[in-house]
């Protein structure tokens, strides 16, 4: 492709398309970019290889069916994905949840942050060339597998989170589990940052590349781990608390460069920081119910069902009608790992929703890739598009 | 105080807008398309509302819904602000199904770009002024627009040939101010020309 | 008997046997990972799994290089003209697995964008249920597709890919005749009949002759 640049050169540039199945793009998103020699002069981003249609299979089902469709959102942190979805809907209900299944939900949110948190840096390093810091952070992350499995069944797609509760209570054991997955975690990063903080490879190839400015970041939409890492310091669970995440002792972890070193490097501060809460979550956690007491929101119980009537009425209705949801429209935004998860609901009253449109967090992120990369070396697209965390799920819906 | 209540006054004055009656449980507004681009300028730049985030691009289809008198289709703006965490508006436009035209934002915010695109490509909303208006989740060969409410889920519509990013690309290098002397062309090759690669010159 | 034969040194074999041996234990997987099933095959390749248990350990992201084509994922409409792409570049001989529901047959995503099975564009070899079917079970796939390698044969797809050749001379050479009676023809109008007795001596010396 022959150009002549704004200053009057003219130049060969080679087009080359990078994706949709490539190593490096983890799922399916494609670039197209035009080099010059190594340096990427122009590129464009497609998407949409992933588009699966979540928002009109969630128009076909009722409130309840949509949950297992948010777990393969972002696939790496499933049960968030529930909870962020059961939050914004009990919201239109306006109803308090019993104590435990707060302090549940927040355990099971920090630990799902851990774990998509430990993909994305693994993913990176292993873009990077450090297989042994994919190893080191795949290693926790196995154990929370361990976990999620106990508890819901299943190892990815987990489904837990249901509108008004939760589908079951802990097993015997959890919070032992729980405690040994922090210790484990904490292990592992102190090898991951053995292995990354001063080598010089990971520095040369991370520090100084793909840098955001802040204001430029809230331009785009960016939220999450990816805004703090310019040093915008914004985070719902702090300035728009819920399930008392003010009243843990936590911190904000920003960044000042917002380069990938800083969005690596606050992505692995924000484990420590989750395993904090996660700890002050276990000392809270008191035995209780974990389902609101309403039939028509929850489900009644098995136990329940087979004894009376009224329950095994509502066991029918609310399974063959559906949640009846208030009228109205409503968007609730939830702090999931890779920023803000929003989802605007609207109902017209019957137990369907009328629609369900998903705010994904990386959608934004991946709009500003653009600006991310021109100028820079191919190779650290690479780099940079690991570090912004692309997850197809979400990205495409 | 909530700050809604001191900013919808001067909205309402300002720019006639409603207040959502569907909006029970955060704050919406209902603007007419002609003052949309005015009422966003003001209420990212203007110092008591500081909505300097759009979160989201909504669009909605009416079609069938129970008790609904009016236009078809509406596009909804989620906006936050950073400097004062916490305040959220939403901004309602209805569009009718004649017309099917509402301004870009794209300008004002740059993620409106693709978020205006896929309102399009799942609505068939067009945005006014929008610098590139193409499919963005469906592919090329699409037709029709999967999420009105008469789309049925289940026509399945087969790709033949494969999404070419080329035109997309000499347009980013002329926003950039590069000037393409030479177009390429960006084919499908067939078996024997596979070596050859899917660029032309 | 050479001496080290006679220690034991040597042992006998069919051909089959050994080229499948060989081809079982080294299965390089093309991971076409798209969704939630790509992180599941992920954990395959870590430590508590271990793929290259197995001899897949090293996974190729070209497909000119792999063996086994590894779907894990859903496969849209705009996706199904690259996944053939790819399976169509791939080398003989080549496998394909079905991973998780989405891949097999659509999976709970019954909707205008996604392809209802890959089956629809290419081949498929294995299928693995289960949405995300778990590491065990992808292991069981592995197994299951080792034991149709190996019940294949070498020498009688050589013999397949034989035939195709010997096809393709026969009908090149078919060709080939039809060609030189047109010529030879043309060539017999065009000069005196005493020269023509000359040049039909001349073609007959082709080997082709017989068939005519
Ligand atoms: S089968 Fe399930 S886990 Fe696998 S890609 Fe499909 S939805 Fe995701």
């Amino acid at each position: 492709m022959k150009v002549i640049a704004p200053n009057g050169d003219k130049l060969n540039l080679m087009p080359l398309n990078v994706g949709p199945s490539h190593g490096a793009t983890h799922g399916c998103l494609r670039y197209f970019c035009a080099l010059d020699g190594e340096s990427i002069v122009a590129t464009v981003g497609e998407i949409g290889y992933l588009h699966r249609g979540f928002e009109k299979m969630a128009e076909r089902g009722t409130w309840q069916q949509v949950v297992p469709y948010t777990d393969r959102l972002n696939y790496c942190s499933a049960m968030m994905n529930n909870i962020a979805y059961c939050r914004a809907v009990e919201n239109m209900f306006q109803m308090e949840l019993p104590e435990r299944t707060k302090i549940l939900r927040v355990i099971i949110n920090e630990l799902s942050r851990m774990a998509d948190h430990c993909i994305c840096v693994a993913a990176a390093a292993q873009d990077l060339g450090s297989t042994t810091g994919f190893f080191y952070l795949f290693d926790s992350r196995e154990m929370m597998m361990v976990i999620w499995e106990k508890l819901t069944g299943a190892r990815l797609t987990n489904s837990y989170s249901r509108i008004g509760g939760l589908y079951r209570d802990t097993y015997d054991g959890f919070e032992e589990d729980v405690l040994a997955v922090c210790k484990q975690a904490e292990k592992n990063l102190r090898d991951v940052h053995a292995c990354f903080d001063r080598n010089r490879i990971f520095l040369d190839r991370t520090v100084g590349i793909g840098a955001m400015k802040p204001e430029r970041a809230i331009q785009w939409g960016w939220t999450g781990p990816c805004l703090r890492a310019t040093g915008v310091a914004s985070d719902l669970r702090k300035d728009e608390p819920y399930y008392d995440y003010e009243t843990y002792d936590w911190n904000v972890v920003t960044g000042t460069a917002g380069d990938v070193y800083d969005r690596l490097m606050v992505r692995l501060a924000e484990i420590e920081e989750s395993i904090k809460i996660v700890r002050q979550a276990l000392k809270r956690l008191t035995p209780g119910p974990i389902d609101i007491m309403d039939p028509r929101i929850r489900v009644p119980s098995h136990a329940l069902a087979y004894q009376d009537i009224e329950s095994l009425i509502g066991r029918f209705k609310s399974v063959y009608e559906g949640v009846r949801v208030p009228a109205g429209e409503y968007y609730c935004g939830s702090e999931a790992a890779n920023g803000e998860l929003g989802f605007t609901l609207v109902s017209d009253g019957s137990g369907k929703p009328w629609r369900v449109k998903v705010r994904p967090p990386c959608f934004t992120q991946f709009a500003a890739f653009q600006e991310l990369v021109e100028g820079s070396m191919l190779t650290d697209s690479v780099a940079t598009l690991s570090s912004i965390n692309i997850i197809a799920g979400e990205l495409d819906r | 105080m909530n700050f809604f209540e001191t900013l919808f006054p001067v909205l309402e004055t300002k720019f006639n807008v409603e207040k959502d009656a569907s909006a029970h449980w955060d704050h919406s507004v209902i603007a007419k398309a002609s003052v949309l681009r005015d009422l966003i300028i003001f209420l990212r730049d203007d110092e008591s509302s500081k909505m300097e985030m759009l979160l989201d691009v909504v669009g909605i289809d009416y079609l069938g819904f129970q008790d609904y008198e009016g236009p078809r289709f509406a596009v909804e703006y989620v906006f936050k602000s950073i400097s004062h965490p916490g305040r959220r508006v939403r901004v309602k436009v209805f569009v009718s199904e004649q017309d099917l035209e509402v301004p870009t934002i794209s300008d004002l915010y740059p993620i409106a770009n693709w978020q205006e695109r896929e309102v399009y490509d799942q609505y068939g909303i067009l945005f006014k002024d929008h610098p590139d208006l193409r499919r963005i989740l469906n592919h090329v060969e699409f037709e029709g627009h999967p999420l009105r409410k008469d789309y049925p889920a289940h026509r399945r519509q087969w790709l033949s040939t494969n999404d070419f990013l080329l035109p997309a690309l000499e347009k980013r290098l002329e926003s950039k101010g590069y000037k393409v002397v030479q177009h390429s062309k960006e084919v499908l090759p067939n078996e024997d020309e596979y070596l050859t690669g899917s660029i032309q010159e | 008997m050479t001496p080290e034969a006679r220690e034991g040194n040597i042992f006998t074999s069919s051909l089959d046997f050994l080229v499948n041996w060989g081809r079982k234990n080294s299965l390089w997987p093309f991971p076409y990972g798209t969704a939630c099933c790509a992180i599941e095959f992920m954990s395959t390749e870590t430590a508590r799994y271990d793929l290259s248990r197995i001899g897949s350990e090293y996974v190729r992201f070209t497909p000119r290089q792999s063996d086994v084509l590894l779907v894990a994922g859903t496969i849209t409409y705009k996706q199904a003209p690259i996944l053939k792409r790819i399976y169509e570049q791939m080398a003989e001989p080549r496998w394909v697995i079905a991973m998780g529901a989405c891949a097999c047959s659509g999976g709970f995503y019954d909707c205008y964008c996604t392809v209802p099975g890959i089956d629809h564009i290419i081949p498929v070899d294995v299928y693995i249920g289960g949405c995300p079917p778990r590491p065990e079970s992808f292991f069981d796939a592995m197994f299951d597709l080792q034991k149709k390698v190996e019940d294949e044969s070498y020498m009688k797809q050589r013999a397949e890919r034989l035939k195709d050749q010997i096809e393709d001379i026969k009908r090149k050479s078919k060709e080939c005749r039809e060609d030189l009676i047109l010529r030879k023809n043309e060539a017999c109008e065009m000069v005196s009949n005493t020269v023509r007795s000359k040049v039909n001596d001349v073609l007959d010396v082709f080997p082709f002759k017989k068939g005519r």
